[in-house]
């Protein structure tokens, strides 16, 4: 090209950028805090150093630091410090759009354009002697979507260009062209000039060899005293971030503009001063010589030369993304923390817990009281993710206080919906749970209704059904007694994992329900969804105890319990609880629930007490999985029992279920409507006859519309 | 201090002694290497009408940033799934500005390389030190657990694996506020304090604090490739 054949273009390794995820937290932090919809350029800091590395380019990054500081932010990042050789702060700007559609609407050529002339009015007005970082500003454009965590963004770093441009007469490393006594004093005074804190991150200087092999550096500023003295050579030296051995980097496209405007120099003689481990490596360096032609123009001082320097992505004319969603979302930050909690109690405590099973469980929560509050929040912490609560009730201005999912907000205006309320309440806890409200009352014996109604009584019947049939576990916490009959009796029929708790005023019974009396014949499901084989089923039902099941809620009111002192209905008195009652047998279901899901015959697994002989369940790393837990605050005690099924039982016995697998809802109406109709059916009015020492409170149960009714 | 009696905890006031004491080795033994330094942070203001704690030590931690893990480098960046979709990128490759033939058109072919972060902070629940690193492309683009696992040299995958002591989880950093990657530190008393028992010279002259930080990350620095020169192990300094 023009002429100067043998003489190639001079190429320049553009500059690269990197921008650390600091940066983008801080901006996010300000967009939200301070910006807000302001979109007006911000003055910026970018950081280079020397490359170091012979593989490697050195990036100007962009750290935290390169923001303004947000007096919000939480976060003690270090403010930029001067002085740092690893860190040469360029000045830069940002201009961060609201919208995508803007981001790739902004006029680049222009913007760039603006930046060049920054640069030129810097290099004649000589503000960039004496601040040489002003030769590499730079322009960053992006776009902070703040709900997806992502970010768009775009750097250039503005050239000037020469036209025509510079040619190569000679480039080699540095080694080469040094006798042995200047490279020693080269060495020194660069070793010096980066350990000065004044210098270290000056990027732009001027090498003064003296004819007697003596080296300084200098700054640009004192150009005119390094003319008067004679015979030594005079190099050009920056700061190179580039590690390639033929070609010089970036920031020397506009210090040789600056050199050829300013001082008229045709032959120039730079430096490329590159590192290694912290010392100037001279092999790496690059000492080369350059011609110029002062392009057509540039002494005019409104002129501003056209200007390059986007940054491509891949090679392409493309702006760069990055997504910050694992490090920004809350929601994935909790579900991490949540798992990491988990994880690290089976790293040092419990090797065999199973984390999947308890994640993927379903667990249907009738009830949504003191009882379903707590359970709820102790299914979360065990990592239970896929939780039902079912309740018809509203929340109460005196419920707040005892029932921890809801606060007074719940209470105004007539109340929420508890099951609304309450999934709200779980999801604010923890964003990624799977929580469900549905408001429905559970049909209840002894409650007759009128036949209008039977239409909505015989809906709720199936959806309970379905609702049961569609989890894993059911959680029994209503408020009655009689409330728990239906899902006792179609938990016995599908075979579920049922729990059951229930509070006294200062006494409480926690509960599993043994499997169900068809379990091992019929009902496959709930033993697939307890991932037990068929051959485990039977194992259970031909226990030591002659193929006794355990019994179930209502099962243990009729058959004479072991402790005769804790035989009393603990539900009856729908009065008052000690407030302390609840969390603990919330906290005791859940933890029997993880005891029979680590425990290899699941449902099917026999009731032990405490100082069991059984040898086999003292070694289960969660212990021994009880049949109920009955405790008594007055004493602050507690027990564990064991209670077989009874074959007079009104909710799980054959006799029922298969009465109700038969006539089905006919079956449930004619519980519902007709009191004495169950205990006839099972032979319990026989037995309560017989057995007159213990009162049974079947339907003398309390009023369902008492709303000061304390939910349990 | 005792080494029997010593349960291999550190006080706050010894993690800034050992800090300053290992900097200084590293610095001597490990000239080739960027040095570690400290970053002081001004304490965390608790809301004013909290009392003031009385306490108020030099707050901070030591730092080692942009490291190149020997033999880590990656051959190709496969971009993660979560990269911002490229599609709304790509709506076309823009002409910004005329043909330059002064700027180097870039074969690709360099390694992709991946940078390290080191910090050491104390924690004051375990009274030990913690490593918490972060690892980045050479754009910034930060690494995934996964990739780190497959990023960090094999012998540490390994020691991961068979160690009981320790495993990698992703935590916020205490000064930054933002989720880094740290060693769990819940074992580190534990066999900090069979490590100093093991050492004769110690059972002998009692806990060297200074020497500490150096023992310590001797182990740890394994996980993450961190070499500790063996002369900055063998030359326990006595107290000045």
């Amino acid at each position: 090209m023009e002429g100067s054949s043998g003489k190639s273009i001079l190429q320049f390794a553009p500059f690269q950028s990197s921008v650390d995820e600091g940066f983008w937290h801080r901006l996010s932090s300000l967009k939200l805090n301070k910006f807000g919809i302001d979109d007006s350029p911000i003055p910026i800091t970018g950081f280079y150093a020397p490359c170091s590395h012979s593989q490697v380019s050195n990036h100007l990054t962009l750290l935290a630091e390169s923001l303004p500081s947000d007096s919000s932010e939480e976060s003690v990042v270090p403010e930029i410090s001067r002085g740092n050789r690893n860190r040469c702060s360029v000045p830069g700007i940002l201009y961060n759009t609201n919208t995508v559609e803007r981001f790739h609407g902004l006029d680049k050529q222009g913007l760039l354009k603006a930046e060049a002339q920054k640069i030129w009015e810097d290099i004649h007005n000589g503000r960039a002697l004496e601040d040489s970082s002003v030769l590499s500003r730079f322009l960053l454009i992006s776009f902070a979507d703040l709900k997806k965590w992502s970010f768009h963004y775009w750097f250039a770093f503005p050239a000037l260009v020469l036209d025509p441009p510079a040619t190569l007469v000679d480039l080699r490393p540095a080694s080469q062209c040094f006798s042995l006594e200047e490279a020693e004093s080269l060495s020194a005074a660069f070793n010096e000039w980066r350990n000065s804190s004044l210098t270290a991150d000056v990027p732009f200087f001027l090498v003064q060899i003296d004819t007697n092999s003596h080296s300084t550096i200098k700054h640009l500023k004192d150009w005119e005293t390094c003319q008067s003295a004679d015979g030594h050579k005079l190099l050009f030296g920056f700061y190179d971030p580039c590690h390639l051995p033929n070609n010089p980097g970036w920031p020397l496209r506009n210090f040789l503009a600056l050199i050829c405007s300013r001082w008229d120099i045709k032959s120039v003689h730079f430096l490329c001063y590159r590192e290694n481990r912290g010392f100037a490596d001279l092999g790496l360096s690059l000492v080369g010589e350059a011609l110029i032609t002062v392009p057509q123009g540039w002494r005019d001082h409104p002129y501003v030369p056209n200007a390059v320097g986007w940054e491509l992505n891949k090679g392409r004319k493309i702006p760069r993304g990055i997504s910050l969603a694992k490090s920004m979302d809350p929601t994935r930050l909790a579900i991490s923390a949540a798992d990491l909690n988990l994880k690290l109690m089976r790293w040092r405590a419990l090797p065999s817990l199973n984390l999947n099973s308890l994640s993927s469980l379903k667990c249907l929560l009738l009830g949504a009281g003191t009882l379903g509050c707590q359970v709820a929040r102790t299914l979360m912490a065990w990592g239970v993710r896929r939780i039902t609560l079912v309740d018809n009730g509203r929340v109460a201005m005196s419920n707040p206080l005892r029932q921890s999912l809801y606060t007074l907000d719940d209470c105004l205006n007539g109340g929420e919906f508890k099951a609304t309320a309450s999934v709200n309440s779980l999801k604010r806890i923890f964003p990624a749970v799977e929580a469900r409200g549905v408001v429905m009352a559970i049909p209840m014996p002894g409650h007759p209704v009128p036949s209008q109604e039977e239409q909505t009584v015989l809906n709720d019947c199936r959806s309970l059904h379905d609702l049961i049939d569609s989890h894993d576990v059911v959680f029994l916490l209503t408020d009655t007694r009689e409330s728990r009959w239906l899902p006792s009796l179609l938990c016995a029929n599908t075979n579920k994992i049922t729990i059951t708790a229930a509070l006294g005023f200062d006494s409480f019974l926690v509960m599993r329900h043994g499997a169900g009396p068809f379990s091992s014949s019929h009902d496959s499901k709930a033993e697939a969804a307890n991932s037990l084989s068929a051959d485990m089923s039977n194992l259970g039902l031909t226990d030591r105890d002659g193929g006794k099941r355990l019994g179930c809620y209502f099962c243990n009111d009729v058959v004479a319990p072991i402790d005769s002192t804790s035989n009393r209905t603990l539900d009856q008195q729908c009065t008052v609880t000690r407030p302390g009652l609840a969390p603990i047998a919330s906290a005791l279901a859940v933890e029997l629930l993880v005891g029979i899901l680590h425990h290899p015959h699941g449902i099917f697994a026999e009731g032990d007490v405490l100082n069991s002989s059984n040898s086999e369940s003292s070694e289960q790393p969660l212990g021994i999985l009880p049949h109920q837990i009955r405790g008594s605050l007055a004493q602050f005690s507690q027990m564990t029992l064991v209670g077989h099924s009874s074959d007079s039982c009104t909710a799980c016995c054959s006799t029922v279920v298969s009465e109700y697998r038969k006539r089905g809802m006919e079956f449930i109406l004619q519980a519902i409507n007709h009191p004495t109709y169950l205990e006839d059916l099972t032979g319990l009015t026989e037995l309560m006859k017989s057995a007159s020492s213990f009162e049974l409170d079947w339907d003398n149960g309390t009023d369902e519309d008492d709303d000061d009714c304390v939910d349990v | 201090m005792d080494a029997l009696s010593w349960d291999g905890t550190l006080t706050s006031r010894d993690f800034l002694v050992s800090a300053r004491a290992f900097a200084e080795k590293w610095k001597e033994f490990n000239s080739a290497f960027p040095p570690w330094t400290w970053v002081p942070c001004p304490p965390k203001q608790p809301p004013c009408h909290l009392p003031q704690l009385q306490q108020q030590q030099q707050q901070g931690y030591l730092s080692l940033e942009k490291t190149c893990l020997p033999g880590s480098s990656k051959k190709g960046h496969v971009a993660s799934q979560e990269d911002v979709d490229e599609i709304s990128l790509t709506e076309g490759e823009e002409e910004l500005e005329p043909v330059d033939n002064a700027t180097l058109v870039e074969t690709n072919n360099s390694p992709q390389v991946c940078y390290y972060d080191f910090h050491i902070v104390y924690s004051d629940s375990y009274r030990v030190p913690v490593l918490y690193f972060h690892c980045y492309y050479i754009d910034g683009h930060p690494l995934g657990l996964d990739e780190i696992e497959k990023d960090l040299p094999a012998c540490s995958a390994k020691v991961l694996l068979e160690s009981k002591w320790t495993f990698i989880t992703q935590e916020e950093h205490p000064y930054l506020n933002r989720p880094w990657y740290k060693l769990h530190p819940c074992g580190t008393s534990e066999w900090m304090k069979l490590l100093f028992l093991g050492d004769d010279s110690l059972a002998k002259n009692g806990v060297a604090v200074e020497q500490y930080l150096v023992s310590w990350l001797s182990v740890v620095g394994q996980v993450v490739g961190i070499r500790i020169p063996f002369e900055m192990l063998n030359n326990p300094k006595s107290c000045n």
